[in-house]
């Protein structure tokens, strides 16, 4: 069972890593990259400066992986330190040199004003990029990762120590966060900041910000709430003071080294509403639960009166929810919804914080999970109620309910429990088509809104997200289903 | 009763020799068996009406969803179903009856040329996926990685980066789905290959490839019709979701997706041109899909008395 367990790993491992790096190549080597700059507006500011305009291109690429930019300035600091002035001059004997060397590796361009400054794009082979895609992809905190020119000095140890409210904590100086692990009062209360996923960073939409924090940071305006600072003042201040990193001592001003005590000021704050994948879990989950709840024993009920009118029903129901197709659905609900009972159609109207909003998210993706459940448990159980055990227990004597709750049951719902893990696990990647009929700022949204404004990265994070949620699912699911059933063996035994 | 009522019968020798089992015919029995009842009846009806309909009217009508011929004459505006314009016009005085079948023959021709790649490439590798161990143990390999995909991210990003249009969709659609249908033609066809009367008609001398066409086949097709039914819908499905995104087909195709997401700030004040290619749509899968549940029983041999 362990040589399995550690086989399958290996094996889904193969398949995201496959997966990502089909991706990765597919959408940065045939989307024109020009299209990246579609969503840009600082593009349409720039118009008027060619100068600015392609350097800023060239930097945004450069960001992007695709290509290594070089300005002159950096031409001559790299490579003639000691002639650095004359060098800089435009079009001067050392840069002339330096073009005619590098002439294969790198596209020279000219600067269009006076100054004609030289600059040089190099393309970076495919390989490469995922290469330091992947090697970046998980990034371990240590003491020795702070490399700041003016702070030279800087303690590097790792401490256990106490934050603001005096809970311990195991702490660094030197490293990237100020606090590794700490307690708080939100779930799971037990945090950590070692290990990060490094996941690209988010452009043209959410510019600048990574995109791994972009799904798990709260979304909406700050919330400020009284703040005890380590100098002992307490602020109305929305700061995380547990996710604060190292800010360089050149950018740090002197209000933030006298608030935070040292160089760890660069906090992420606290927002009003929950994150998308919040959101999403939210909505999910208590779909899932409806779903699950009301579907197992619906099934149950339409297999016991097998031919009814009952039955008859429940089967023309089912056919209508999964012939229809789901945006007729969600449409369809979310008119009744708002002209019956008066409910919100769009999730912002009142916001993350009102109950409301979410019943019709949640009512729409009950409705599209249910009627798969409902077919396979009524199927399912009518298959098992022919079986031999059955027969038996009838002849001993027992009622028809008791039959079903206590022998049917527990057999019917084997194939169930299989894709109950894949199911729970997937409302963490959210629902695509609900979120945007409903406007939910949720992660199902995300895929789209990312296609639709060509974010790159976003699309490469998500797709690393998504297939990791659903390898997870599919191996709990055949874990939990052989503990659920012993019969059920997922290795064969020799001579077995 | 007297002697001279009765009169001797000469003994057939012959009659012991033949079998007293009825005539059967597996495609008269299924043929039987899915005119039974009432509402496939209805719904073929109703199937092939918007079938013929859908793939005739855009042929009359030229249906070109980039041009708006009405788009200067007020009067033509926000009409409503009328004799004239039967599914009434929209805010450019566009023929709402001219672009719903124009968008719903796209669908369907999407869903029917999707399900027909991923049907043949999928029986076919299956077929041969069931029978040789060394394509098994590759293909099975490209299956686990193919299945742990998420279907919608997969073809929602390569339609971001093959490019917008009918065949870049029809190759999004199938390029992974027909394993998964190889994949169960697999099962199925190792499953009823090894079972006890295909040995016992294999000992008896049954030549190979009238094993295939009467002792296996019968059993896959109801399999493959299922198949074949669910694809269908659910390809319509995700092309109109896809369009509807804004992901799927560009402008210039028609497109019920692009349609229902045109008219869906309509869906107040002039519900006629959100509901009515959402009908259409509706009616299209639902008759499509009760059709194959009907055939898909009606062509079990299990079924057939």
């Amino acid at each position: 069972m362990k040589r399995y367990i550690l086989s399958r790993i290996l094996r889904s491992l193969v398949s995201i890593f496959l997966v990502v790096s089909v991706v990765f190549v597919m959408v940065y080597g045939l989307v024109p990259r020009e299209n990246v700059f579609k969503g840009d507006t600082t593009i349409n500011k720039l118009l008027s400066k060619p100068d600015t305009l392609a350097q800023y291109k060239n930097n945004t690429l450069e960001r992007l992986g695709y290509i290594e930019y070089v300005e002159q300035q950096d031409i001559c600091a790299a490579n003639y330190a000691d002639s650095y002035s004359s060098c800089m001059a435009p079009k001067s004997t050392q840069i002339q040199e330096w073009a005619s060397e590098n002439a294969g590796s790198y596209t020279i361009g000219y600067n269009t004003n006076s100054d004609n400054l030289i600059y040089a794009t190099r393309e970076i082979p495919m390989l490469q990029r995922i290469g330091s895609f992947y090697s970046k992809l998980i990034q371990i905190d240590t003491s020795s990762a702070v490399s700041d020119a003016q702070n030279p000095n800087i303690e590097r140890k790792v401490y256990f120590g106490s934050d603001t409210n005096g809970v311990p904590a195991l702490m660094c100086t030197g490293c990237t966060h100020k606090y590794l692990v700490y307690f708080d009062t939100s779930f799971p209360f037990i945090h950590q900041n070692f290990i990060e996923l490094n996941l690209g960073t988010s452009y043209p939409s959410y510019s600048g910000q990574e995109a791994f924090s972009v799904i798990t940071q709260g979304q909406g305006s700050y919330e400020n709430s009284p703040t005890t600072f380590y100098d002992g003042t307490t602020k109305n201040s929305s700061a995380l003071l547990h996710s604060c990193k190292y800010k360089s001592s050149g950018s740090i001003t002197d209000a933030e080294t006298q608030l935070y005590g040292d160089n760890y000021a660069l906090c992420d704050s606290r927002y009003q509403d929950p994150s998308m994948i919040q959101t999403s879990s939210v909505i999910g989950i208590i779909a899932l639960v409806l779903a699950y709840g009301i579907g197992i024993p619906l099934g149950m009920t339409l297999a016991r009166r097998k031919g009814s009118y009952f039955d008859r029903i429940g089967i023309g129901f089912i056919t209508v929810l999964i012939a229809l197709p789901s945006l007729a659905l969600i449409y369809f609900m979310s008119v009744v919804g708002a002209s019956l009972f008066g409910l919100p159609d769009k999730f912002p109207f009142f916001g993350a914080h009102n109950p409301i909003s979410y019943v019709l998210p949640v009512l729409v993706l009950f409705l599209l999970n249910l009627p798969g459940i409902l077919t396979w448990v009524r199927r399912y159980t009518i298959d098992q109620s022919s079986a031999d055990y059955v027969k038996f227990a009838y002849a001993k004597g027992l009622s028809k309910k008791e039959v079903f709750n206590r022998h049917i049951l527990k057999n019917a719902m084997i194939p169930v429990v299989q894709g109950i893990p894949s199911s729970i696990i997937s409302v963490l990647s959210g629902a695509l088509i609900t979120e945007t009929v409903f406007s939910v700022p949720g992660m199902g949204k995300m895929l789209p809104d990312a296609i639709t404004g060509y974010n790159n990265p976003m699309v490469i994070a998500l797709t690393l997200i998504f297939t990791t949620i659903s390898v997870v699912g599919l191996l709990l699911g055949d874990l939990l289903v052989s503990k659920f059933d012993p019969r059920i063996r997922l290795t064969t035994r020799k001579g077995g | 009763m007297t002697e001279n009522q009765f009169e001797f019968v000469k003994v057939d020798e012959t009659a012991s020799e033949h079998l007293s089992a009825p005539r059967y015919s597996y495609w008269k029995a299924t043929l039987r068996q899915f005119f039974g009842k009432k509402t496939t009846i209805f719904m073929l009806i109703i199937a092939v009406t918007i079938i013929a309909i859908a793939m005739i009217q855009p042929l009359l009508s030229h249906y070109n969803p980039i041009e708006m011929p009405n788009i200067l004459d007020g009067s033509k505006k926000f009409l409503p179903p009328s004799l004239e314009y039967l599914f009434g016009t929209d805010q450019n005085g566009n023929n709402l009856f001219d672009a719903t079948w124009a968008g719903a023959q796209t669908s369907i021709l999407i869903g029917f040329i999707s399900t027909i790649i991923v049907m043949v490439l999928g029986i076919v590798v299956g077929a041969i996926w069931g029978f040789s161990k060394t394509v098994d143990k590759f293909m099975i390999e490209i299956y686990n990685v193919v299945s742990n995909i998420p279907y919608q991210l997969l073809v929602i990003i390569l339609v971001y980066v093959i490019g917008r249009g009918f065949w870049p969709l029809v190759f999004a659609l199938t390029v992974t789905t027909w394993i998964s249908v190889a994949y169960s033609i697999r099962v199925q066809v190792m499953i009823i290959r090894d079972r006890e009367y295909n040995l016992a008609s294999q000992t008896l001398g049954t030549p190979l490839l009238r094993m295939i066409t009467k002792n296996i086949l019968p059993y896959l097709v109801s399999v493959i019709v299922t198949m074949v039914t669910n694809y269908i819908p659910s390809f319509i499905s995700t092309e109109v979701f896809l369009s509807w995104l804004g992901i799927g087909l560009p402008e210039q195709v028609a497109s019920l997706g692009r349609l229902i997401s045109r008219y869906t700030p309509f869906i107040t004040t002039y519900p006629h041109l959100f509901w009515i290619p959402v009908g259409v749509l509706a009616l299209i899968t639902i008759s499509l899909y009760v059709l194959g549940q009907s055939l898909g029983d009606a062509s079990d041999p299990r079924t057939h008395r």
